[in-house]
């Protein structure tokens, strides 16, 4: 490392001796590891261990429910040149993000003006710049020692609201950027470990709950200055020669690790996986005309593993840019990817590491995951919703992968989905408040190659899986619990089933103005399935809401009458079985603004998904659908007519399987399918005239189409050639 | 061997059926992998299948890209052969789409149910024994996932250092068995 360069040029070299060498900073070999590893590994643990405390502290100085209640926050270690070397637990989704901001600081000549002083202070939230979506603030500061920049330290808090076009900070229904809230553009937002004034008016002036939103700034400064100090005691100790070398080893090593692990593990070749997500938006409560439309957009995976064990992601095929929060930039998808990866390949030392091992082709310009290039203007409120659908393949792609070589403990099905609950209105201490539970924090995880997923205990997005106490959210919104859980077959039917998700019931209580409730889409499908299956398992099912509103329930608690604590049957439900109301709406399409303002004795219904099964479902153990029977974790029409397994409840309400009956049956599913099932040129000779024709093709479905195949020409091509079209047709 | 090739055959036959203590699992999740678990699993699935042909590739749990004389193709567990393992197997299956209300309500009830106007679920079975060998959910237009097209001479000549007897192309053959159809 030269002293005499400026971050700019070191960028440039670093870049250069990448291209020429393959390794990151051309570190061809990793001298302090090799010379010392048991100091290289302890210092490693040490810099997680600050990352860490930060976390802790920041989490705890901040305000919002989602930092103190749900930890959805990050800090990260960075080297002078912005690649980080290594974070805190939490929402590691963003650790490309930040990285990829303090490389931007310096690309824009920063280090000249204003310069990077100790003390100082910058952020960015804007998606044009680099954000992901305006609730999620991007927080770095310099750190120096013995006044020389050796360092970067950055943090990421989700804050309640941003101030979008409708409350909340899952903003899928802004229509376009101009209502994706306050941005903060690149900006230095205070100095000598103060902030600005006119930061916290901005933010007072154009965010509905400023002391949350100034709480968890003040939340990201004490885990930086946290940081900060320890890093100094660190450097002290071990001495800024092996800080500034370690740390640079530590990202060359993590990328070696990702190459390996892909070279060991996997296997060469193309691997295919489509993913669709629905918005089905026509007809319901939107912001703008434009918004008055049903949508799926495709989602599709291409994944190419060379000889050299380099990876490439693709998203030919991906639709347009829609006109909702769900577009998302290259720059935050790579990010996205980076989480993922750290998740199923890469996670011995997580860092920018494996950013270097793989490369995502530039998606093409004006699909929902590269829109500016064509639609300037579009909003990305919540890009993470579809991104997160898109990355349930990554789970599954790898999954098959680890299989091929018998890697089964690493195998992993896909992803579950996403749906957020937002409040916003008055709360029971009579202020206006908005903000999110963290029930989407906590899905099923999805099925293992050895064994069922675990149930609420997982989440994409977050490695901090943690739905908060129920206790705690009461006391944040005017809600109360009255049912927290599993909710039954959630997980998908398979050999083995993804974790289960869970249901919430709340009841809405001590409100005098009301308070409006969002199923608000952070990764959503609602009209189609979650996923597809994976080896043959069912997909898990459609996210739907309930809700109804001016009940009985105040009458029926008076009477001592019974209420509703979970979902119940999927075609007649606890609500409809035991609750009047004037508005009573059980199947609700999602996402959805609900157009009532709750009132108290209201009653939501939230069920949050379980992840994807893998495997053929009449392949599943019998005892252990007797254990979902016995834990009221599958139905008995599931366990009989879809796993095939005969089970009858005895006086002591537990389950017996009937091993004779229970084979029999299996046999007659399998001789089922083969008598119903049809070659499939046979059938390809008559969907192929259907889909010519268009024949029972909802609008979405050929909107997508279209779409798709205007911007992707060679995905178009394929799709004509699969379905024998004429070369000009076109949906 | 490296030091940490250290699990038996019979250990990581344990693994694949599901018989080691959970905490035994997650410390192989931790270690260092073995170098010769591919070879290890070859074994043990190689004994499982009532046929001789040998497996290049496991590629599900029921289907295996395996040497028949000078082709490479792809075959069930139960002996059912779909061909050249570069055309996307589909093509040979069965197929069965749930597409009405009917059909769907043996899967899905109630506010569980997908619309049907949105997408389709397609279940493909191997002719042979049956097996529900993939389910996908795709809007009508959508051609089937070819989930995994390997290079197989790159994956044994590079990778594995024991190259084949013979190099195929690595060339996606789906869209000429599709043209055959037409014609």
């Amino acid at each position: 490392m030269s002293n005499e360069l400026s971050l700019k040029d070191q960028l440039r070299l670093n870049d250069q001796k990448f291209a020429e060498t393959g390794c990151v900073f051309g570190l061809e070999t990793l001298p302090e590891k090799e010379r010392d590893p048991g100091t290289y590994e302890s210092v490693w643990h040490t810099l997680l261990g600050i990352c860490n405390a930060a976390w802790s502290v920041g989490c705890k100085v901040s305000s919002s429910p989602v930092a103190v209640e749900g930890g959805d926050a990050l800090w990260a270690l960075h080297t002078p040149t912005g690649e980080c070397i290594c974070t805190s637990r939490g929402i590691t989704a963003h650790v490309g993000l930040l990285a990829s901001m303090v490389r931007h600081f310096i690309e824009l000549d920063y280090e000249t003006l204003p310069g990077f002083k100790p003390g100082d202070i910058f952020e960015n939230n804007d998606p044009h710049f680099g954000g992901i979506h305006c609730p999620d603030f991007d927080t770095a500061m310099p750190l120096f020692y013995e006044d020389k920049l050796v360092a970067w330290v950055s943090a990421v808090t989700h804050a309640n609201d941003a101030g979008s076009v409708l409350p909340g900070s899952i903003s899928f229904m802004n229509p376009d950027c101009f209502s994706d809230g306050v941005p903060v553009t690149m900006e230095k937002i205070g100095e000598n470990d103060k902030l600005y004034p006119w930061y916290e008016m901005r933010m007072k002036s154009r965010t509905r709950t400023p002391e949350w939103v100034m709480g968890d700034t003040r939340g990201r400064l004490a885990g930086c200055l946290t940081v900060r100090d320890r890093l100094q005691e660190t450097i002290a100790k071990y001495g800024l020669d092996f800080f500034l070398k370690a740390s640079r080893e530590y990202i060359e090593d993590s990328r070696r690790y990702a190459v390996s692990r892909i070279k060991t593990q996997t296997v060469p070749g193309r691997i295919r996986k489509s993913q669709f997500k629905d918005l089905a938006m026509k007809g319901g409560n939107v912001v703008m005309p434009k918004q008055d439309v049903d949508i799926l957009m495709n989602l599709p995976m291409e994944m190419t593993i060379d000889e050299n064990a380099a990876v490439s992601f693709s998203l030919a095929g991906a639709s347009g840019t829609v006109p909702f929060g769900e577009n998302i930039t290259p720059t935050a998808l790579a990010s996205g990817l980076l989480m993922g990866y750290s998740h199923v390949v890469g996670f011995d030392m997580f860092n920018s590491g494996a950013t270097y091992a793989m490369k995502l082709q530039e998606p093409p310009g004006g699909t929902w995951c590269n829109p500016f290039p064509v639609d300037y203007f579009a909003a990305c409120g919540l890009g993470w919703a579809p991104t997160v659908m898109w990355l349930t393949s990554l789970y599954e792609v790898t999954g098959r992968l680890y299989h091929m070589r018998g890697f089964v403990e690493e195998m992993s099905a896909g992803a579950a989905t996403t749906m957020a609950a937002e409040w916003s209105g008055e709360n029971q201490y009579g202020n206006y408040t908005v903000g999110l539970t963290l029930e989407q924090a906590s899905n099923g995880s999805p099925a293992r190659g050895i064994g069922d997923g675990e149930p609420a205990a997982w989440c994409i997005f977050t490695a901090n899986a943690d739905f908060g106490n129920a206790e705690i959210t009461e006391l944040y919104y005017p809600i109360m619990y009255l049912g927290r859980n599993m909710q039954p077959d959630s997980g998908g039917y398979g050999k083995f089933r993804g974790g289960m998700g869970h249901t919430t019931i709340w009841m809405v209580k001590n409100t005098d103005g009301g308070i409006n409730y969002t199923a608000a889409c952070s990764g959503i499908r609602s009209k189609i399935t979650g996923n597809h299956g994976m080896y043959g398992a069912y997909p898990t099912m459609p996210d739907r809401i309930s809700y109804a509103h001016n009940t009985n329930i105040k009458a029926l608690i008076d009477d001592q009458k019974p209420l509703i604590h979970e979902r119940g049957d999927p075609e007649y439900g606890d609500l409809e079985q035991n609750i009047k109301a004037e508005i009573l709406e059980a199947n609700v399409v999602v996402p959805v603004v609900v157009e009532h303002t709750l009132q108290d004795y209201d009653i939501v219904i939230n069920p949050i998904s379980g992840s994807q099964a893998m495997g053929d479902p009449v392949e599943r153990d019998p005892e252990m659908v007797r254990q979902d029977l016995d834990t009221g974790l599958t139905r008995n029409w599931v366990a009989e007519g879809i796993n095939g397994v005969i089970a009858h409840k005895d006086n002591n309400n537990e389950w017996t399987v009937d091993d004779a009956a229970t084979s029999d049956r299996r046999q007659a599913i399998l001789d089922a399918r083969k008598a119903r099932g049809v070659p499939f040129k046979e059938w390809w000779l008559q969907e192929s005239k259907k889909v010519l024709a268009k024949e029972d093709m909802h609008e979405a479905v050929t909107d997508m189409w279209r779409s798709s195949m205007s911007l992707s020409p060679h995905y178009a091509a394929e799709l004509r050639s699969f379905w024998n079209l004429p070369d000009d047709f076109e949906f | 061997m490296a030091d940490y090739d250290i699990y038996e055959l019979e250990e990581i036959r344990k693994l694949v059926d599901g018989e080691l203590p959970w905490t035994t699992v997650q410390q192989m999740m931790k270690n260092a992998k073995d170098t010769d678990r591919f070879d290890k699993w070859i074994t043990i699935l190689q004994e499982r299948v009532p046929w001789d042909e040998y497996i290049l590739l496991p590629l599900t749990p029921a289907l295996y890209i395996v040497q028949k004389d000078s082709d490479r193709i792809v075959k069930c567990r139960c002996g059912h052969e779909f061909g050249d393992y570069r055309v996307n197997w589909k093509l040979s299956a069965l197929i069965y789409v749930r597409d009405d209300q009917e059909k769907l309500s043996e899967v899905y009830k109630g506010l569980e149910q997908p619309d049907l106007k949105w997408m389709q679920l397609r279940e493909y079975y191997c002719p042979g024994c049956g097996s529900q060998l993939e389910v996908e959910a795709l809007p009508r237009g959508a051609p089937p996932d070819f989930e995994f097209l390997p290079d197989l001479d790159t994956f044994y000549g590079k990778w594995l250092q024991r190259p084949l007897p013979q190099t195929v192309e690595f060339k996606d053959m789906t869209a000429e068995v599709i043209r055959s159809w037409c014609s």
